[in-house]
């Protein structure tokens, strides 16, 4: 039912991907990979289990789901998981904390260019009118081609692009056991976190205000925690419990946002900025901003980004007399 | 009862005059999404496209207070306690703009569970009598849209009590406005009437509009879910993308689960009902710390098998009402448009079919 083609959908790359998944399967009890969802717009995970599902993988632009997300639900199993350099970071920050074991997973790592924000071409366009779709030229600089029913339209991939991909720093996955396609220099923007000094130049009741605004669409579902590959508490998180009882059941501005704070905190210096939660927002929350406001205060409290090395302890996790970058206020041990 | 016509330029003044007699709950534009938010003065109703969410929390609000309660010590005798209950006040007059055809029928699904099954629930009652459903009839199917699996079709009137046809003539934007109720009627009254020319004009346009994809034959799909029921490989395969969140269930104009809960402030408190969702595990959790549907597998194969299996043979009598409606479902297609990983109901339960047929290729047509 789709038809995309894209120059990172190259056939050989697909080939080897394939290839390499078949000669893992008998060493796993599934790899999760990606297959073409509803429409030609959408990804959706797969389950591959024997050769004959091989067939169903895909990568291109649309593959924009972090399925290191599924890895901590399916402890126990040995799997096999595709992933992009963004989803690698995750996966490092799982095996730093011991919630997942390295000998229990294989990774099939691919370069990537960057995917495409659903909701930036929604804001444009009704997106479910869209009958295929096509790259053309590299992911960054090229277009996309989209067939709607009263003929083509091109638009600019930049413009397309997830935010994340546009600063992205580690196109390769930092961890992988089949490194599948060539690796690719990074032609992320440094990250100057102009999105932040925005909302900071509101003052206080306006920033209190946006948020307010924005806050008051949500409609509890946890899409936004359940999303996230570090999120690991799901039904047992402090959101749903009763006793003690942090939360009320309500859908009240004042438990919405109680939740979103508790989420960026418990996040601190583990969030690797994947989105995930912002992009499975059905209402389009930009919760991503809460998280990245903490991740620049591990940066310049702590020099540290996470999910970038395997040996690295991540600061909140530890102690130390006297970090380099906190002045104790002169107070002698 | 005569067709009328309102201006896209009037909708706004159109809007503020019912928004005097009731609470206007209207489709805006929020970035990527369309929710609905109380009507203001200032808002431009936004009805180009479905709403993100449904028109469900017009009736079923997602946090609803059944009743407030004091526990007062007597003083006398500290092992007496008395508790004191207040009702909540009964709903205002409310009306929604910009529901689809799809919404509104989903009102028939929640009357069966909350007015018909034999307990009438006041709250929903109360919500029900004083709200109005003012509905956008669709020109176009979106690709997650499968209304006409359930007998809908884009310009189903039943549930609405004004279904507006949009309409351009001689350049001007608006919508044809039908009464299908007398309520609906009276909120029409001040429009002018719809000319010749709009009505032969909306008859075109709808001649014109191509025919949905024939929807599948779905006669068996009750009987195959339960044929599926224990195949758990098959339901581990399906729901291994999920993400147990409640995306699919609180957009959906027809999932009615709710839990009641005490929320207490010392010596007083209320008791809520907030719609709850069978993709949570806390779902079925039970006190023993049990739980019947541990994993995601049990809890997206409730999801299909309450809409598609359970819900037909709670009511038998469902299988020819005049709304068409079979199953749990009207298909709005929320559940697939803003699902996160793209999970789609109904290649779920294409895949039940055809894999209840393979298992079982004799009994396929005397299943159900």
């Amino acid at each position: 039912m789709a038809s995309n083609s894209s120059a990172s959908d190259s056939p050989d790359r697909i080939k080897t991907l394939r290839a390499k998944i078949a000669s893992e399967l008998p060493n796993v009890d599934f790899v999760l990979g990606y297959g073409r969802g509803f429409d030609p717009l959408h990804a959706t995970p797969v389950t591959v289990r024997t050769e004959k599902d091989l067939d169903r993988l895909i990568f291109d632009p649309t593959c924009v789901q972090n399925l290191a997300t599924s890895l901590y639900g399916l402890r126990g199993k040995r799997l096999g998981v595709v992933v992009k350099g963004c989803d690698s970071r995750s996966i490092v920050q799982l095996l730093q904390e011991r919630l997942w074991e390295r000998e229990n997973l294989v990774v099939f790592g691919l370069p990537c260019e960057g995917v495409i924000d659903l909701a930036k071409l929604r804001v444009t366009m009704d997106i479910a009118s869209v009958k295929a779709v096509r790259f053309e030229g590299s992911v960054r600089d090229g277009k996309v081609v989209l067939t709607l029913p009263e003929g083509e339209r091109e638009l600019p991939s930049a413009g397309l692009l997830a935010d994340k991909c546009l600063r992205c720093q580690h196109p390769n996955p930092l961890v992988s056991d089949h490194l599948i396609g060539p690796e690719i220099e990074p032609q992320g923007a440094q990250d100057t976190y102009a999105d932040l000094a925005a909302l900071e130049k509101l003052s206080t009741q306006e920033r209190f205000d946006f948020w307010k605004r924005q806050m008051g669409r949500c409609i509890r579902c946890y899409a936004c925690r359940n999303a996230c590959p570090l999120c690991v508490c799901k039904h047992v998180c402090l959101a749903d419990s009763r006793e003690p009882h942090w939360l009320s059941a309500e859908a009240t501005l004042q438990e919405k946002w109680l939740f979103q704070v508790m989420h960026a905190l418990h996040l601190a210096g583990r969030c690797t900025e994947c989105g995930e939660c912002q992009r499975s927002c059905p209402m389009g929350i930009p919760i991503l901003l809460l998280k990245r406001m903490m991740n620049r205060e591990l940066k310049e409290l702590f020099n540290y980004q996470a999910g970038v090395s395997l040996e690295a302890v991540p600061p909140l996790h530890t102690f130390l007399m006297e970090e380099d970058r906190i002045k104790d206020r002169g107070l002698l041990w | 009862m005569v067709d009328r016509f309102l201006k896209d330029s009037d909708l706004a003044a159109v809007t503020a005059a019912w928004a005097r007699d009731f609470r206007v709950l209207a489709p805006v534009r929020e970035g990527a999404a369309i929710v609905y938010r109380l009507f203001s003065e200032d808002m431009h109703p936004f009805l180009l496209r479905p709403p993100t969410s449904s028109a469900k929390e017009a009736i079923l609000p997602q946090t609803e207070n059944l009743f407030t309660y004091k526990y007062r010590k007597d003083q006398d005798d500290l092992t007496r306690t008395e508790v004191f209950l207040a009702e909540a006040l009964p709903p205002e007059p409310t009306l929604i703009l910009g529901p689809r055809p799809c919404d509104a029928r989903g009102r028939h699904l929640l009357d069966r569970v909350f007015l018909e099954r034999g307990v009438i629930d006041p709250q929903y009652k109360a919500h029900r009598a004083a709200t109005l459903f003012v509905t956008v009839a669709c020109t176009s199917m979106q690709n997650t849209c499968f209304c006409h699996w359930t007998g809908g079709a884009m310009d189903d009137e039943s549930g609405s009590d004004v279904l507006l046809h949009p309409v351009t003539i001689g350049g001007v934007g608006g919508f044809v406005a039908h009464a299908v109720t007398p309520a609906g009627e009276e909120l029409l009254a001040t429009l002018p009437e719809a000319t010749a020319p709009m009505l032969e004009k909306l008859a075109e346009r709808r001649a014109a509009t191509p025919e949905p994809e024939p929807a599948p034959d779905l006669s068996d799909i009750a009987g195959s879910f339960l044929a599926m029921f224990d195949n758990l490989d098959f339901w581990t395969d399906q729901s291994a993308r999920c993400l147990s969140c409640g995306v699919c269930t609180y957009l959906c104009p027809t999932c009615s689960c709710f839990n009641i809960t005490d929320e207490n402030y010392g010596m007083s408190g209320r008791r809520l009902r907030t719609w709850d969702t069978c993709m949570s595990a806390l779902y079925t959790l039970e006190g023993s710390g049990h739980n019947p549907r541990f994993s995601r597998a049990h809890r997206l194969r409730n999801r299909v098998g309450h809409k598609f299996s359970y819900h037909p043979r709670e009511f038998p009598e469902a299988a020819t009402a005049p709304s068409g409606l079979e199953f749990s479902c009207t298909g709005c297609g929320r559940c697939i448009k803003s699902c996160p990983v793209a999970v789609d109901i109904r290649q779920i339960v294409l895949d039940v079919l055809a894999a209840a047929a393979e298992k079982a290729p004799d009994k396929v047509g005397g299943t159900k």
